[in-house]
């Protein structure tokens, strides 16, 4: 036996040590401090419990940090329903409540939770998106009737008022709030070609941002075409590039072209962007159209897609909502011919973006799938010219209209007729020519000063586009942009805002227009006002300005970039007065059918405007509509059950207007 | 105590007697050696006597895609900590291993456990078909990867329903019934189709 | 004499926990015995594997009631190595301080639990009166009383509280001068003496053969055979203590040592206290949402030392969401199972409720 295990010896006396413990104070949590006032008051009901001091209620106050009941704030709440997916107990279930507003980026759901099920473990605080859900500092809850532990946090708890205590902070926080970076290219380096700028995610980037994803499906609603957003990440995040490419293009037929240029409302309805940065959801669509190789586009039908349906659809213009139709109405089982003025297809993709943001070859992989389904596309055919509205109408059993607004537009003041004067929609296309190397550099027609107004995303385009010539002409570049704009309500995109200054773009923002100052045939300058307000009180467009703070923007030439406008010059005359033309843009129902003309639909700008993605949805729409129209009419051969499937799909998925999100500022 | 030369001479050890088909550094104080199962006897043996007295764990892994078993053995060494895992593959059907408890007795009861909860037969061991935890089990054995214990808990108990109901529903509005049917229709255009 | 059949719980005030022992006696001697565990199966191993890398951490610490921390540190520090995740240095000081808190109350609540099988409850109402002193200090630091969820994977959940420090000093303050009083209550009563003295014997072979670790196997071999001295984790080698040990192991040895180990955790705390530097506690242990947390393909056997002794958690990942498979190897297997069947056998039978409790056993360790 070691020293260890000697023990005391036996005394008579030792026993009377213990004496002292009479006096020690026991260390215990009375039966008072555990007890809320609901179960006191249930007690004072019981007349067995004859003991006035169980009825005494004086809980004692949890720490600042204990896992309690929940709180949930609903002004906050967007009933994303990530605590519901994360709970380790599947206590949380997200109930309907159609009583909430229908807005963007927010579901009509609340979650319930389950308190039999409940462990206390916080982890949907943890995950919350928005950091309505908290823990409080109540823990004590009982009741005899199981189904009272069910319950739905709100403001309060049990209609009290009470001390929140675990709460999401930096270090619990299991969301990932910053964005993966994209690649771009510096400012200094760019500006010295069409070079894209914005490099595209590698595969590692693009499944690190990918996992940030947690599926909640808030941005659907925002999207025009309600794109299969949280399913095609997750095909990015496992690695399944085939899955994701046929889910885009369930939805979505320009898929590269939206993946670089799309106004992204997603992204402003994202749920992680609440408190932080949204998922690059569009660099994540063109990812995976980047990654698909050509040979996987012949996976998207796994039949061919042939004609089933004894019709024929005509599609004036080849832009994104032109597109579009054709490529759904090809699925559909339709025979398509689309017809297109200028010598490529593509519309605004191919000759408003600038080269930069979407390159050639990224448009042709779109419209290459298109044709390769079976879309006629005629190129160098001007309707009204090489082929007539009257032979549209004849030989084809429908027609779509997708022309676009195609002319520029520029400000009606003094010396604005001045002939070195041009609107960005004239512009564009030259600039794209250009790069394309089909038009020279003495052709085009910018001088070593220039002064662009508008403040949206095509003055920018005007801007860069300039900033680059100028450095090929003459060495340095000199461009200043003025809105009417603050930069606080500037309508361009924060990205271009950051961009256009990298390269070197001067900004004087605030400033109306007045005159474009003409010396002896030659422009000196625009004269500008400054701007004291845009909108008026009823928030419509109502500039005022104010006279005495006048200046002048020396420059050599002025390009306008204040909105532009369709041409009809293609619409005969006996179909003038039938076709009824609001501020620019043709009536038509919802589906764009035009009113009081079966066979006639319209899509894109000429319709509804205002982005790419909207005429995708316009010609989707519009799509479904011609099939209804059609379908019983015509001729049908026999189907296959997978091109039943197809027809299921594209009339399942014809797309709802989408929710417009508030648009959050982030450079102010 | 614990250096490089430690590792080495384990393996020099290990390899004595077995065919070491990967051998693993985990971290300072654990290796790991995957050997063949025939040889598995041999090896524990020549540890046991290397000073590797104490049998930590036993336990098998489930590879259902592979259609194996892996058994894990882990034993330590108090003098000169360190863990040494021997693992082996063994066929899944009828899965059999035999016994190590003439080596290491305290083996009993992990080879039953093993047993109970994967069906591995470990003849030398004159207990291990008996009965431990689970009581009156009438399906495989759970811990197999294809037992999926909510599709048995479903089949065991009633589901509980409750009657409170906070949903507010407006029967026009069938957008999480779109939503449900959209999903439906994406997960089918994956590559496998629907799976999640 | 005819051969009886005994059941020591599952209702019984000296079994730990649900499980029963089943004893053949004759006379007062117990001929035959086993364990029956599985009143407490849960099924955590299978549920382990279909519950994320993340939101397990709402699961392990109920694997052991008195002692959830460990399960916790056990299971982070594992998916750490597969990870190959550098965790905050003030991290690993927390989680020492947190594991050392659990050790005390897992010591107090054992031999609190010496007041079930010989009576003397007031030892029992002392220890958890104490335990629950503990209990508020967790709460504070982590939110919850008993099943903490605080040692995640890449360090701890959250930052200690302000203040906390001077609860902490306060707390160990008095038990320190209660630990005297401890001894008085029980392994120096003259009462209890005459019935832990000398019988329950653990000789070194048994502990061998067995393969117990802990305090059973500290008492009987005469080393420091402590996961934290011979293959520290944390910062254990950083800290000054002593591993209590003793070559003749009975029932008295081994609470005696349990006793000393309350004080060198006491001192490993107030080191800990001043040593502790400041800092971030937790990293992510991969980029993305907590739902996408991947762990690289791997196995790893992680072990930490708990009141019982070694205890493991074997972990698989195939590079996914979830665990592929998690085993775990309770301290309390090996004496509890093939311990009881063995060794138990020979003893009276008013000694089966102590052997069961000075050996250390946990039955939601065995059932899992």
């Amino acid at each position: 036996m070691n020293e260890n295990n000697k023990y005391p010896k036996s005394s008579i006396f030792r026993p009377l040590r213990h004496i002292k413990y009479i006096f020690k104070k026991p260390v215990t949590h009375p039966l008072e401090t555990i007890f809320t006032k609901k179960n006191a008051d249930y007690l004072k009901g019981v007349k067995v419990m004859k003991s006035s001091k169980a009825k005494i209620s004086n809980p004692r106050t949890a720490p600042d940090n204990l896992r309690g009941f929940h709180i949930n704030d609903w002004e906050k709440c967007i009933g994303c329903g990530t605590c519901g997916e994360i709970c380790p107990t599947a206590a949380i279930t997200m109930v309907e409540r159609h009583d909430l507003p229908k807005v963007a980026g927010k579901l009509q759901q609340r979650p319930v939770i389950d308190y039999g099920r409940c462990c206390f473990c916080g982890l949907c605080v943890d995950t919350c998106t928005t950091e309505s859900l908290k823990m409080t500092k109540e823990y004590i809850y009982a009741d005899s009737n199981p189904d009272s532990f069910q319950l739905m946090p709100t403001e309060t708890w049990q209609d009290q008022e009470v001390e929140q205590a675990y709460v999401k902070n930096e270090d619990t926080d299991l969301l990932d709030l910053e964005r993966v970076e994209m690649e771009h290219i510096e400012g200094s380096e760019r500006i010295n070609s069409y070079i894209e700028v914005v490099r595209g995610y590698s595969k590692e980037y693009a499944r690190l941002e990918a996992a940030r994803c947690v599926e909640c499906g808030v941005c659907t609603a925002s999207c025009p075409v309600q794109m299969h957003i949280p399913m095609y990440i997750k095909t990015i995040w496992e690695d399944d590039i085939e899955g994701g490419l046929r889910q885009i293009y369930e939805t979505n037929p320009l898929p590269g072209v939206c993946g670089r240029v799309c106004t992204h409302n997603c992204e402003t309805a994202c749920a992680i962007a609440v408190r932080g940065e949204a998922i690059a959801i569009r660099w994540l669509k063109r990812y995976i159209i980047d990654s698909a190789p050509d040979d996987m586009y012949k996976k998207i039908f796994t039949e061919p897609v042939s004609e089933v349906i004894d019709a024929k659809v005509a599609i004036a213009g080849s832009g994104p909502s032109s597109l579009s139709a054709a490529y759904y109405l090809r699925g559909l089982g339709y025979k398509v011919d689309v017809f297109e003025e200028k010598s490529r297809a593509g519309g605004v993709a191919s000759f408003g973006a600038p080269q930069y943001r979407i390159p050639d070859y990224a448009v042709e992989k779109d419209i290459n799938f298109i044709k390769s389904i079976g879309v006629n596309i005629h190129t160098n055919t001007k309707i009204g010219s090489d082929i007539t509205f009257e032979d549209l109408e004849k030989k084809y059993d429908a027609v779509f209209l997708g022309t676009g607004f195609f002319k520029g537009r520029v400000l009606n003041i003094p010396g604005a007729d001045h002939p070195d004067i041009m609107g960005a929609m004239d512009f564009l296309p030259l600039t794209r020519d250009f790069a394309r190397g089909t038009l020279k550099l003495e052709d085009m027609n910018v001088k070593p000063s220039v002064v662009v107004v508008g403040g949206g995303d095509v003055a920018f385009d005007v801007a860069r586009n300039c900033i680059r010539i100028q450095l090929q002409k003459y060495g340095k570049a000199n461009v200043l942009l003025t809105s009417l704009e603050t930069l606080d309500i500037l309508p361009g995109s924060d990205d271009e805002y950051i961009e256009g200054k990298e390269e070197g773009i001067k900004f004087r923002l605030g400033y109306g227009p007045q005159e474009v100052v003409v010396e002896d045939g030659k422009i000196k300058g625009l004269k500008v006002w400054k701007c004291t307000r845009v909108f008026d009180e009823e928030g419509r467009f109502n500039p005022s300005f104010d006279q005495s703070q006048e200046e002048i923007f020396e420059a050599e030439q002025v390009f306008f970039s204040v909105g532009q406008a369709p041409d009809y010059s293609y619409i005969p005359e006996s179909l003038k007065d039938k076709v009824k033309i609001e501020r620019g843009k043709i009536k038509a129902d919802e589906a764009g059918k035009v009113e009081g003309l079966d066979w006639l639909y319209v899509g894109g700008d000429i319709f509804r405007g205002p982005d790419i993605i909207t005429a995708v949805s316009d010609g989707h729409r519009a799509a479904v509509a011609i099939d209804d129209y059609l379908y019983n009419k015509a001729k049908k051969k026999e189907q296959s059950e997978y091109f039943k499937e197809v027809r299921e799909a594209i009339r399942f998925n014809n797309p709802e207007p989408a929710l417009k999100p508030k648009r959050k500022r982030t450079l102010i | 105590m614990n250096s490089m030369n430690n590792i080495e001479r384990v393996k020099e050890i290990v390899e004595k007697v077995a065919k070491v088909r990967k051998f693993e550094q985990i971290d300072k104080f654990q290796i790991a050696f995957e050997i063949e199962k025939n040889d598995v006897h041999q090896t524990l043996s020549a540890l046991k006597l290397a000073g590797w007295k104490q049998l930590s764990y036993l336990s098998a892994i489930d590879w259902i895609e592979t259609s194996k078993f892996e058994l894990v053995y882990v034993l330590f060494n108090w003098d000169e900590a360190l863990y040494i895992q021997i693992r082996a593959m063994i066929e899944r059907e009828a899965a059999e291993m035999n016994s190590i408890i003439s080596i290491f007795p305290g083996a009993k009861y992990y080879e039953r456990e093993a047993h109970e909860f994967f069906g591995i037969n470990f003849p030398g061991n004159p207990d291990y078909h008996k009965q431990l935890i689970l009581e009156n089990w009438d399906d495989i054995p759970p811990l197999r990867k294809d037992f999926d214990p909510s599709v048995y808990s479903d089949r065991k108990f009633p589901k509980r329903e409750y009657s409170v109901d906070y949903s507010v529903k407006d029967p026009e509005n069938k957008s999480f019934e779109k939503i449900k049917e959209r999903e439906k229709r994406a997960l089918s255009l994956r590559t496998g189709g629907q799976k999640k | 004499m005819k051969e009886m059949k005994l059941f020591l719980g599952p209702q019984h005030p000296g079994m730990h926990g649900n499980a029963s022992v089943h004893m053949f006696v004759d006379g007062d001697i117990i001929k035959r015995s086993y364990l029956l565990p599985g009143m407490l199966y849960r099924g955590f191993e299978k549920q382990m594997e279909r519950k994320l890398w993340v939101n397990n951490i709402a699961l392990i610490p109920r694997v052991c009631v008195p002692e959830p921390d460990i399960n916790e540190m056990a299971f982070a520090s594992g998916a750490e190595k597969l990870l190959k995740l550098e965790i905050p240095e003030r991290a690993h000081w927390i989680r020492m301080i947190i594991l050392e808190f659990a050790r005390i109350s897992a010591h107090l609540m054992a031999y609190g639990g010496l007041g079930g099988p010989t009576g003397n409850y007031t030892l029992m109402y002392h220890a958890h009166a104490d335990r629950n002193n503990i209990l508020d200090i967790f709460e504070k630091i982590t939110g919850a009383r008993v099943y903490h969820q605080y040692i995640v994977i890449g360090g701890v959940r959250q930052d200690l509280p302000k203040g906390i420090e001077k609860d902490m000093h306060t707390f160990l303050d008095s038990l320190e001068s209660r630990l005297k009083e401890y001894r008085d209550l029980g392994i120096d009563n003259a009462s209890i003496i005459k019935r832990i003295k000398d019988t329950i014997m653990l000789p070194a072979e048994v502990v061998w053969e067995l393969g117990v670790t802990g305090i059973g196997m500290r008492s009987a071999v005469n080393k420091a055979y402590d996961i934290r001295k011979v293959a520290p984790y944390a910062r254990y080698d950083q800290v000054e203590f002593e591993v209590p040990v003793s070559d003749y192991s009975d029932a008295r040895s081994r609470l005696d040592i349990k006793i000393k180990e309350v004080q060198q955790s006491i001192n490993i705390i107030r080191q800990c206290l001043e040593k502790m530097p400041e800092g971030p506690v937790r990293v992510k242990p991969a980029r993305g949402q907590s739902m996408r947390w991947t762990v690289p393909k791997g196995h790893v056997y992680s072990m930490v030392e708990s009141s019982r002794g070694e205890f493991g958690y074997y972990m698989v990942s195939n590079g996914g969401t979830h665990p592929y498979r998690v085993g775990v190897r309770g301290a309390s297997y090996p004496q509890g199972l093939l311990g009881i069947e063995k060794y138990l056998p020979g003893t009276r039978i008013d000694d089966a409720a102590l052997w069961v409790d000075t050996m250390g056993i946990c039955s939601p360790e065995i059932d899992r």
